[in-house]
Formats: structure tokens, C-alpha cells, sequence
């Protein structure tokens, strides 16, 4: 949801995570991000990307270090602040809708945040437009094709018009009209952005900056186009 | 097509139903919840001996599917779980029953009329609520629910009980897919992996049910349910009116 909140709106200290014991995914995590920046987050699989981000949006609480989003501390009690910011593409879109109709699968966020029935209505035509399926509006999301449900998922979420967008893989399973649809969609989007993929090309259409993680830290952290350019250090870490 | 795949499609052909625009469909949800619970009350009130006057009630049954244009023959099925049940609780009647009462001026058993009245009222029961579920969505029976004050607590566990089937079929279905894909020519599902599977079903669904509620969170979800508000209008009102009343003639008036 917009709440007109501007300049520094994530900012990650010596974080560290795991899932189970002597294992861990994330160590020492640096990281600041402010309004207007897109950021891609690029390395091999299994190594943390969408871990990273489910911490960005309180999904698991027992890090070590600190989140910062939005000026509110990540804990249990600011989670409902926090959330307010982000609106967050997963990974797999089966995990994404759970509502049988499109319509209001993108309807719920908006609802949830007590808008007007008109309101709503117009969050939900806007979104729809944005990613081009207003013709899957009353489609049921279980008979959805996976690139359909990828891009219902990602509407889901514009209709909440966050401050951070993340999206872990958004051009996955989407054709080449789809994913060029979805580089000038995300131009369009104010406001932070912070997407996961394999995609070095979508990447490069879409984020100025890049990080690359490896070995649980991130090993690279700037330009996009040094950062892609560099042959030799995305061998190095596995891309 | 496997057994699971079966209920999957059940539970989207009943949805596919509930989306359909037909105007029993669109009419507001509380009247339809209204006299969904009025008519089981109704019926359930009946004397075991009055089955002459509890026939009258199934006029409901009648009017809702054909013209709301249900299939009977999907509330039939739905029935197959409940029927064996009901006859299996009303088969002792008619001996330890032996009571003679007059039926239509016969002289019948009182045993075998309680028999059959409970079987009846049982028929109209889950016939009852199928019309309802079948013409109207989860999420706005739940409404309907929140407008008479039911608990939220209690709402909200119905709902992700609903959402929760949904989620466990749809695990089901994939694992066993892709196990059948894997082990072409066998019948069923060999013994020696059913524990695993089931296992990895549970442990799936578990998860899953975690992503789904989480998604739910991530957008504003805080344990309150939001449907799209519901405007009334003058068939609304007098939709539920004339069926109570209906009702109530049935069960005191012509009763006596
Ligand atoms: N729920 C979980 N429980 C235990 N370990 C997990 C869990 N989720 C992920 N992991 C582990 O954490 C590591 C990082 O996983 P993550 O999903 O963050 O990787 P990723 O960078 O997003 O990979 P990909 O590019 O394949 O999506 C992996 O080694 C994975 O096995
Ligand atoms: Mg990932």
C-alpha cells in the first residue's frame, strides 16, 4: 500500500540465518536499499535468494542481526507495519493464489486494506491491465497455464500498489511477449524493487543494480552491467 | 482417471456451479443461509409419526433444484455417505416400535413411519445444504455467517478448513500423478510405498497450508475476511420471506 514513505526503505545489518542447526544459508548479510532503486539478487540455486527474501518480509523471525523496513524494526509486533510496504511475488504461484477466482485472488489485498468497493474495482481493472489478462478475470486460478498463474500472481500484488516489490523469479514460464510485457511493467512501477532470478537478461532490462550471492554473503554488489559484464566472476560463483 | 482426481473434480464442479450466473445464484447470501437453517429446524421439528405433512416440506427441495437448475442426481451422491447411516440408526425401529398409528386412514406400524420419517428428514437435510453450497461460494456463506454474529474465530476456521480440502486434494493429486507416471502398468499404488507417500502427503499439505496462510498474511490477511460487500435488493427480502413463511405454514399451520 502506498503510504508515501521515501528515501532509505530496507536496510539489513549482519544478518544471519538457517533453517536447521550448524547449517547456515545466510551469514552476515549487508545491505541498503532506498525508494526508486531496482535491485536484481542474482546466484546459483539453493543458495539463499529466496531465503533473503522471505526475511525481507517477516517470514521467518529467528535471524540474527537486524531488518529494518520501511523505518519499522522487523519483530512480531511491527509485523502488520511492515507488511503494509511489501507486496511479494513467490516463487512457486500455486503458493500465491489461493482464492478460485482471478478477480479475487487480486481483489484481496486491496479488501484487506479497507478500500472502497470502488476502489478495489479499480485496483483490480488497473492490475489486470498492467500484466495484460484482463480477459482472465473470471477465470478460475486452478485452470490457469503456469505462465497465466505467474502473471495473476504478479497482479495480486501490483493491485496493492506496494512501496517494495519483490519478486522472486517473475519471467519464469512466461513467453517472450509475456516477459518483455513484464520488463515494461516493472519500468512503470515507482518505488523499490527487488527481484530473484536466473534470467541475466531480464536482469539486465530491468535492475541497475545487481548483488550476487555465494557462500551464504554476498560477493558482488553494484552496477548491473559491471556486475553482469564480468565473465569471469559469475563462473567464479556459479552462474 | 484415479479416485482422488475424482474428488478434485468434484469439488471444482461444485465451485463451477457457485460461479454460474444464475439469479439464485446472486441473491444475497444471509437469505439463502437464512432459509437453509429455518427448513432444516423445520424439518427436523416434525413428529416421527407426521411423515403426510413432512412430504409437504420437500416443496423446497423441488423448487430449488429445478429451478435453480441442480442436479439431483449430484445430491444423491453427495448422499451416499449419510443414507447408510440414517437407515442404519432407524432399522431397529419398527421392532422395537409397535405402536399402530393411522396414515391416510391405513393402519401402519408406528416403528416403520419413524423409520422412514427420519430417513426423510435426513434426505432433506443434505439435500438442503447442497442447494445451498451449490448456489453459494464458501466466502459468502461465511459473510453470511459474520453478519448473524457467528464468532469470527469459528468463521475463520471453517474457511481454511474449506481452503485447507482444497489444499490436501490438490497435494494428492500431484504426488499420486507423478507417482503413476513413474510406474506405468501398475494398478494401484504398490503397498510397500504407501507409507511414504501418505507421509510425504501430510508433510506436504502442512507446508503448503503454511505457504497459502502466509500469502494470506503477506497481503493484508489479519484474521478477518473481507467478501465484497453484498447490496440488497427487493428479491433479497422477499425470496427468504416467502419461504419461512412457507415453512411455517406447513409446520404449525396445516399440522394443526
Ligand atoms: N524450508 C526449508 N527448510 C530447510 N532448508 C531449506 C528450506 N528452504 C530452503 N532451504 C535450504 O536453504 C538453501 C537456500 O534455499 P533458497 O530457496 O533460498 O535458494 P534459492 O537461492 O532461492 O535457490 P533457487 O535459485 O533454486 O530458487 C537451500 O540449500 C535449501 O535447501
Ligand atoms: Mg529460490
Amino acid at each position: 500500500m502506498k503510504t508515501g514513505v521515501s528515501g532509505e526503505l530496507l536496510n539489513i545489518s549482519g544478518l544471519s540465518f538457517s533453517y536447521e542447526k550448524d547449517k547456515e544459508v545466510l551469514k552476515d548479510i549487508d545491505l541498503k536499499a532506498v525508494d526508486g532503486e531496482s535491485i536484481a539478487l542474482v546466484g546459483a540455486n539453493g543458495i539463499g535468494k529466496s531465503t533473503l527474501m522471505k526475511l525481507m518480509v517477516g517470514l521467518y523471525l529467528d535471524f540474527s542481526g537486524d531488518i529494518t523496513v520501511a523505518g519499522h524494526k522487523m519483530c512480531a509486533a511491527n509485523l502488520d507495519h511492515i507488511r503494509e510496504h511489501i507486496g511479494y511475488v513467490f516463487q512457486d504461484s500455486d503458493s500465491q493464489l489461493f482464492l478460485s477466482t482471478v478477480e479475487d485472488d487480486v481483489a484481496f489485498g486491496p479488501r484487506n486494506y479497507g478500500l472502497s468497493e470502488e476502489e478495489v474495482e479499480q485496483r483490480v481493472a488497473k492490475a489486470l491491465g498492467q500484466v495484460g489478462i484482463e480477459n482472465l478475470r473470471k477465470s478460475k486460478t486452478y485452470k490457469l497455464s503456469g505462465g497465466e498463474k505467474k502473471l495473476a500472481s504478479i497482479a495480486t500484488i501490483l493491485s496493492m500498489e506496494p512501496d517494495i516489490v519483490i519478486m522472486d523469479e517473475p519471467s519464469v514460464a512466461l513467453d517472450p511477449r509475456n516477459r518483455r510485457n513484464l520488463i515494461m511493467v516493472l519500468k512503470d512501477i515507482r518505488g523499490l524493487k527487488i527481484i530473484a532470478s536466473h534470467d541475466l537478461d531480464f536482469v539486465m532490462n530491468t535492475c541497475e543494480r545487481t548483488i550476487l550471492l555465494d557462500d551464504a554473503t554476498i560477493v558482488a554488489d553494484g552496477a548491473t552491467k559491471d556486475i553482469l559484464g564480468n565473465e569471469a566472476l559469475l563462473q567464479a560463483h556459479g552462474l | 482417471m484415479n479416485s482422488i482426481e475424482k474428488k478434485l473434480l468434484e469439488l471444482n464442479k461444485i465451485e463451477d456451479i457457485q460461479q454460474r450466473s444464475h439469479w439464485m445464484n446472486s441473491l444475497h447470501p444471509l437469505g439463502k443461509l437464512l432459509i437453509s437453517v429455518i427448513y432444516i429446524l423445520c424439518v427436523t421439528s416434525f413428529d416421527k409419526y407426521d411423515i403426510v405433512h413432512l412430504i409437504l416440506m420437500s416443496v423446497y427441495i423441488i423448487f430449488t433444484f429445478a429451478i435453480g437448475e441442480l442436479s439431483f442426481k449430484e445430491g444423491i451422491y453427495r448422499m451416499r455417505l449419510i443414507l447408510p447411516l440414517l437407515i442404519f440408526v432407524g432399522i431397529f425401529n419398527p421392532f422395537l416400535d409397535k405402536n399402530i398409528v393411522l396414515i391416510a386412514g391405513y393402519e401402519v406400524r408406528g416403528g416403520i413411519v419413524s423409520m422412514l420419517t427420519l430417513v426423510v428428514k435426513g434426505v432433506y437435510t443434505v439435500l438442503a445444504v447442497y442447494a445451498l453450497i451449490a448456489t453459494t461460494p464458501i466466502d459468502d456463506i461465511c459473510y453470511a455467517l459474520r453478519i448473524i454474529k457467528i464468532p469470527k474465530i469459528i468463521v475463520i476456521v471453517i474457511m481454511l478448513i474449506y481452503r485447507y480440502i482444497d489444499v490436501m486434494s490438490k497435494e494428492a493429486d500431484r504426488i499420486f500423478t507423478s507417482y503413476r507416471l513413474r510406474a506405468p502398468g501398475q494398478k494401484g499404488i504398490a503397498y510397500k510405498y504407501w507409507g511414504a507417500l501418505v507421509g510425504q502427503w501430510l508433510l506436504r499439505s502442512m507446508d503448503r497450508a503454511q505457504i497459502v496462510y502466509e500469502s494470506m498474511t503477506l497481503r493484508g490477511f489479519r484474521g478477518d475476511f473481507i467478501p465484497s460487500k453484498k447490496s440488497v435488493r427487493a428479491l433479497d427480502v422477499i425470496y427468504p420471506i416467502v419461504w419461512i413463511a412457507i415453512f411455517m405454514i406447513i409446520r404449525f399451520a396445516v399440522t394443526g
